[in-house]
């Protein structure tokens, strides 16, 4: 239960920077996602917060407390390893109450939080094994239930969910995000899938090579991307990226064919158009594409198509059903439309 | 393709029998002293140096009731015990935490420094050794040989538990950190539990090496605390040596550590961190 404040933060390893300068402010209660491409430094920097990295430069506030030279002991926060981390020698309900006891919780009240996780996580009977007894997944349950036990001041997971299956995993999703109301507590939590971004966040950090890109709301970052990196990072399929020549009013393609897009701005751009917001146009309007692939997904279905030698996606409605080879006249959504830099990636519009 | 499944379990079995000879020659090798040393034990004074060595004889006790008549033996055994078992109790005290620092910091010179005093050949400090103690008027007594044991008993303990502590996932340790252990509780509750075997084995080793050490003993010791490996020195005399009484010690002596491996025998289990981290 407490606010956190990076302040200038530098993290290097040896002569090698991986996070160059940070801030950010994650408020009391907040639910914070931090996404970005595998190396990027979403690890370290929740290895940071834990106490468990020396911080190189810079200041790292939990509430009001600097806790720069606290030990992972005294910052009284609970975290979910990328590689689970179980005690081996201990049964599963030993690993799970090993925080508690070291906490000098009255043993009442621990065996009712373990049990209490125990069924959240689908693993009661498991308590009596050891880790070594269970498979990835279950043991990644046991990591999570570890952590969640507890009623620490800050919840750090780092992928907590990777090795679960579909069903499993977005039911412990939802379990975590009532949890998070429940509780009250500030938590931060690291994740490659987007799903799970978009769904629990408060906010979402954009990361890149250490550097925050982004943060905002999940309709934010989705709606308004600040660059072309998080364009392209957020959303699935990921966004189409078109190099165009602006001028009055429509994006010229490289292949010569002209979307209408309405913008009132000239020059060279990246034009980004998200696969959900291709629409099907009426015969005879809107630019059309050569369909070269077509996989229907059920709730609907995704048809690719090349603009000279780009390879674009749009998700269309599930009857839309077209031919490969068809030549399907395709439109933009009104407003959804984003320009880019093609030097900076900075957005436009 | 098929004639090399076929001579697959011929080749197998071969391996088999060639692994085995190599184990029974090497147990061979080792076991024949002790086996000598046993048997002449039981050897009459003259069977013990009859040329060549007699396989068939009539055992007798003669050896071993003369070593308890005419020697105290048994105060001895008590001096050797309160001896070993200190300065074991001393490294492992001293030694569990400096692996254990040594591995968490990652400084790998407490290694170095403990390989070089390990290697260094003891008589070079016999001497100056003994002039620290004289002046200290600790000569003859147990502190001067449980702490020059101790010399000996720390470095083996480190030795063995350095790679053991190493080779902890550093997560766990992190998890424990995080979990609200300090230093000393994540090596009490996580780290010692999962180097159990080293632990036992590091023990085992500091206990027999300070049993069986002889030359500083032989200088610090007095008559009351006279060791027993110094004791049954004794019994090689000047004119005639009574080997079948010094046969009967050293199998005495070589029993308590003996029985020691055997009993701690189960403790020696492997993969204990098994499933700790993914992959
Ligand atoms: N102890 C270390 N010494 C040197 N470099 C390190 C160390 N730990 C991490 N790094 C480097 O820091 C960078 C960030 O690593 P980090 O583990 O934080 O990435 P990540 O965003 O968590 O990636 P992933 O999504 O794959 O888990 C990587 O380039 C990594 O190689
Ligand atoms: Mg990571």
């Amino acid at each position: 239960m407490a606010s956190l404040r990076m302040q200038g933060l530098k993290k290097r390893f040896g002569t090698m920077e991986i996070i160059p300068s940070l801030d950010l402010e994650i408020a009391d209660h907040e639910f914070v996602v931090f996404v970005g491409p595998s190396g990027c430094g979403k690890s370290t920097l929740l290895r940071i917060i834990a106490g468990l990295e020396p911080i190189t430069e810079g200041d790292l506030f939990i509430g009001d407390q600097r806790v720069n030279d606290l030990t992972p002991a005294q910052r009284d926060i609970a975290m979910v390893f990328q590689d689970y981390a179980l005690y081996p020698h201990m049964t599963v309900y030993q690993n799970m109450a090993f925080g508690l006891q070291m906490r000098h919780t009255p043993q009442a009240e621990i065996d009712a939080r373990v049990q209490n996780a125990a069924r959240l996580l689908d693993i009661e009977p498991l308590l009596k094994r050891r880790p070594r007894a269970l498979s990835g997944g279950q043991r990644q349950r046991v990591a999570m239930g570890r952590a969640i036990v507890r009623d620490p001041k800050v919840f750090l997971f780092d992928e907590p969910l990777s090795n679960l299956d579909a069903q499993l995993r977005g039911q412990v999703r939802s379990e975590i995000k009532a949890l998070s109301q429940r509780l009250k507590t500030t938590m931060i939590f690291v994740t490659h899938d987007q799903v799970e971004a978009m769904t629990m966040a408060d906010r979402i950090v954009v990361l890149r090579g250490g550097v925050i890109q982004q943060v905002g709301a999940p309709e934010e970052i989705y709606g308004r991307p600040a660059n072309r990196f998080v364009a392209g990072f957020i959303g699935s399929p990921s966004m189409n990226f078109l190099p165009v020549n602006l001028a009055d009013g429509a994006a010229h393609l490289p292949d010569s064919r002209t979307l209408n897009i309405g913008t009132a701005l000239r020059g060279t751009a990246v034009l980004g158009i998200r696969p959900e917001h291709f629409i099907p146009a009426p015969e005879g309007t809107g630019m059309p594409v050569d369909v070269t692939l077509v996989e229907p997904l059920g709730s609907d279905t995704l048809v690719h198509f090349l603009v000279g030698d780009i390879k674009c996606i749009a998700r269309v409605a599930p009857d839309t059903r077209p031919h490969v080879g068809e030549r399907l006249p395709l439109s933009v959504a009104p407003g959804k439309a984003y320009l880019f830099d093609p030097e900076t990636g900075a957005r436009l519009a | 393709m098929s004639d090399r499944t076929l001579s697959q379990p011929r080749r197998e079995q071969l391996m088999r029998v060639l692994v085995i000879a190599q184990l029974v020659i090497l147990a061979i090798g080792i076991l024949f002293p002790i086996a000598w040393m046993v048997t002449s034990s039981f050897k009459s004074s003259a069977d013990v140096t009859a040329y060549p060595p007699t396989l068939l004889f009539r055992p007798t006790l003669d050896n071993y009731t003369r070593l308890l008549q005419t020697t105290p033996f048994f105060s001895y055994a008590r001096n050797s015990l309160i001896e070993s078992g200190s300065s074991t109790l001393i490294g492992l005290l001293l030694g569990v935490p400096a692996a254990y620092a040594a591995s968490i910091t990652r400084a790998s010179w407490p290694a170095l420094v403990t390989l070089s005093a390990r290697m260094a050949p003891g008589t070079l400090f016999l001497i100056p050794w003994y002039i620290v103690f004289r002046d200290l008027g600790m000569v003859g007594t147990y502190g001067a040989l449980i702490l020059t044991q101790a010399a000996i008993t720390l470095p083996i303990v480190i030795w063995v538990l350095l790679p053991a502590f190493d080779a902890i996932p550093r997560s766990i340790l992190e998890a424990a950190g995080v979990d609200g252990c300090g230093i000393l509780r994540s090596l009490w509750r996580v780290a010692l539990p999962l180097v159990s075997s080293g632990l036992v084995i590091a023990t085992i080793l500091a206990f027999v090496f300070s049993w069986n050490y002889f030359l500083f003993a032989l200088v610090l010791s007095d008559e009351n605390t006279k060791p027993l490996v110094v004791a049954a020195f004794n019994y090689i005399g000047e004119g005639s040596t009574d080997w079948g009484g010094l046969m009967a010690a050293a199998t005495l002596i070589a029993l308590p550590p003996l029985v020691l491996a055997i009993a701690v025998q189960r403790w020696l289990v492997a993969g204990l961190t098994l499933g700790a981290v993914k992959g």
